[in-house]
């Protein structure tokens, strides 16, 4: 990125096309970093002239630097707080987060209460007999501590419940996918995007996972990504949030992320 | 390193012996060559130096908080609750670096005795490049196959999910092996050949020489290869990370997952940040004062070994 700000500095200065550089800072939310950075280097070769500066601080920070006019944009993988609200940020929402608890495909267990993800996870239930299911021990498979989706699933399923110290730790969510689809006893979670046939995501509340009913508020285990703003927008940060909510963006980089577009809302019909 | 066979005293060559009759442009490329080799060895030594001064900069606050006791004793090692004790990580580390050598050492050993002892030399030719080649495999490789190959049959024996100590045990036993054998069989060559002709003048049969005679003299060299290979257990990461579990509490049984040392750091270091990333130098700190102390006992050993024969 520097050296690219380098580079750029003194070719503007020999060509002169007296067009500023301009700069779009958005910050925030790490879950949104693929997202915001991928596309704003499109942006940025699609703008000449205007780069986006993406950085992941988390959502609290990327809320806090928006509000005092340090970023343009502020990304957030949580809603505003009540204290937050005061300020009168404009909300942008970009992508929906879901994530899927799977199981083995042979599990006969196909639904599973939030509370017993919870226990399942903090390590209270141990055997699938516990929930209905044949005499087996719970395999479970947790994400490192630097997941966005870790992060996610502890704060919508965890609440205050520690996980389970004793579960395996894979640090991707194909390695999750792909010890799930092994092992007959496992359970873990991976963003709804990229769950395959290997393995099944199970009903939770008795809601099936799915783009619809995620996008219709009945899955639980789901959240909405936002980009905050505050008051007038410069241009070219509108511009670079209408590209990001532009199906060339939705459509692939979003979902190649494992979200679910925040336009498929709209296809809906809704 | 002194001169073996104690001669060439008569014929002063080397940098420094005060000889003068050469060019001054001799002289000059000479001296010139001289310095960058020094060059490359004070390199070498000024790496080390630089990497000890930097992770012992950021490493020592750990002193401070959490505190060295709760630091080296503390049984919890978590991120999110700021609790950064290592003393289940360094039992980890331990627990496989022991099933490692438990299993690849005797293997190692036994690999080496067939090529110095057994093997005729057409089956050597092909048997020691193989062994050798074990030693190239990127680590990354020797995990996948562990993680394809290794777990489930760990999952049939354990009855867990095959991630723990017995997979990662297993893997690293491979891979310390190329290290131990190479070096013994080294140890083994080394021995002067009189004592085994003497045994076999004596009657005694070749497991009889093995046994009775070689491992005994080569006994030290022996040992300074399990260290080294016991060095390179602690150290692997990649593998390790991909089979052991990573769940940093302390060894449950071998099924069980576990976290190692180097496995933590490799997981954590993407996002850690303040105290966490200093806890994190500081588990450096403790694996450079392991493998100090590893290389200080080879050299112990090395020049007992001189002093004996």
């Amino acid at each position: 990125m520097v050296a690219l700000l380098l580079l750029a500095t003194p070719l503007t200065g020999c060509f002169g096309t007296g067009m500023p550089r301009e700069e779009v800072i958005v910050s925030g939310s790490t879950t949104l970093l693929p997202i915001a950075e991928v596309a704003g280097e499109m942006f940025a070769e699609e703008h000449p002239g205007v780069s986006i500066l993406v950085s992941g601080m988390g959502s609290s920070a990327g809320i806090e630097s928006v509000t005092n006019g340090s970023s343009d944009i502020g990304t957030s993988s949580r809603e505003l707080k009540e204290s937050e609200k005061e300020t009168g940020l404009d909300d942008t929402p970009v992508a929906y987060d879901a994530i899927a608890v799977i199981v083995h495909p042979d599990n006969p267990v196909t639904g599973l209460s939030t509370m017993d993800v919870r226990a399942i996870f903090s390590g209270v239930i141990t055997n699938w007999s516990q929930l209905g299911g044949p005499d087996m021990e719970i395999g479970l498979v947790n994400r490192d501590e630097a997941s966005g989706t870790r992060e996610a699933f502890a704060k919508i399923i965890m609440d205050d419940a520690r996980f389970d110290i004793g579960a395996v730790i894979l640090p991707g969510t194909g390695q999750v996918r792909a010890v799930v689809s092994e092992v007959p006893g496992a359970i873990g979670y991976i963003s709804l995007g990229f769950v395959t046939d290997e393995v099944r995501a199970v009903a939770i509340d008795g809601v099936e996972p799915s783009e619809e009913a995620v996008i219709s508020g009945t899955y639980p285990v789901q959240r909405v990504l936002h980009f905050f703003t505050r008051g007038e927008v410069g241009q070219s940060a509108a511009e670079y949030i209408e590209y990001v909510l532009s199906p060339a963006v939705q459509e692939t980089i979003v979902r190649d992320a494992g979200f679910i577009p925040i336009t498929a809302k709209e296809a809906l019909g809704d | 390193m002194t001169d073996p066979h104690g001669r060439d005293e008569a014929t002063p060559v080397s940098a420094g012996s005060g000889l003068k009759m050469m060019s001054r442009a001799t002289y000059l490329k000479e001296a010139l060559l001289k310095n960058v080799f020094l060059l490359c060895a004070v390199m070498a030594v000024a790496g080390v130096a630089l990497i000890f001064l930097f992770v012992g900069y950021r490493g020592w606050p750990v002193i401070q908080n959490p505190g060295l006791g709760a630091f080296l004793f503390g049984a919890e090692w978590s991120a999110t609750y700021g609790k950064f004790g290592i003393a289940p990580l360094v039992t980890g580390t331990l627990v496989v670096t022991i099933g490692a050598l438990l299993l690849g050492a005797p293997l190692a050993i036994g690999t080496a005795v067939f090529l110095s002892e057994i093997a005729t030399p057409g089956i050597r030719r092909i048997v020691r490049p193989a062994v050798e080649m074990l030693a190239g495999v990127p680590s990354v490789v020797f995990g996948f196959f562990g993680l394809v190959i290794i777990r489930p049959i760990a999952a049939e024996m354990t009855g867990g999910m095959g991630f723990g100590a017995l997979s990662a045990s297993v893997i690293l036993a491979v891979m310390i092996v190329p290290t131990i054998a190479t070096l013994t069989e080294d140890a083994l060559r080394s021995v002067v050949p009189g004592i085994r002709e003497a045994s076999y003048a004596m009657g005694a049969t070749t497991w009889q020489t093995i046994y009775k005679v070689l491992l005994p003299a080569a006994k030290i060299g022996i040992i300074d290869a399990i260290i080294l290979g016991m060095g390179r257990a602690i150290g692997e990461t990649m593998a390790v990370v991909m089979v052991a579990g990573n769940a940093p509490q302390f060894f449950k049984g071998l099924g069980a997952p576990i976290a190692t040392v180097t496995s933590q750091i490799v997981i954590d270091m993407s996002y850690a940040s303040g105290d966490h990333r200093t806890a994190l130098f500081g588990l450096a700190i403790i694996l450079f004062m392991i493998s100090m102390g590893l290389v200080a006992l080879v050299r112990a050993l090395s020049r007992l070994n001189a002093k004996r024969s």
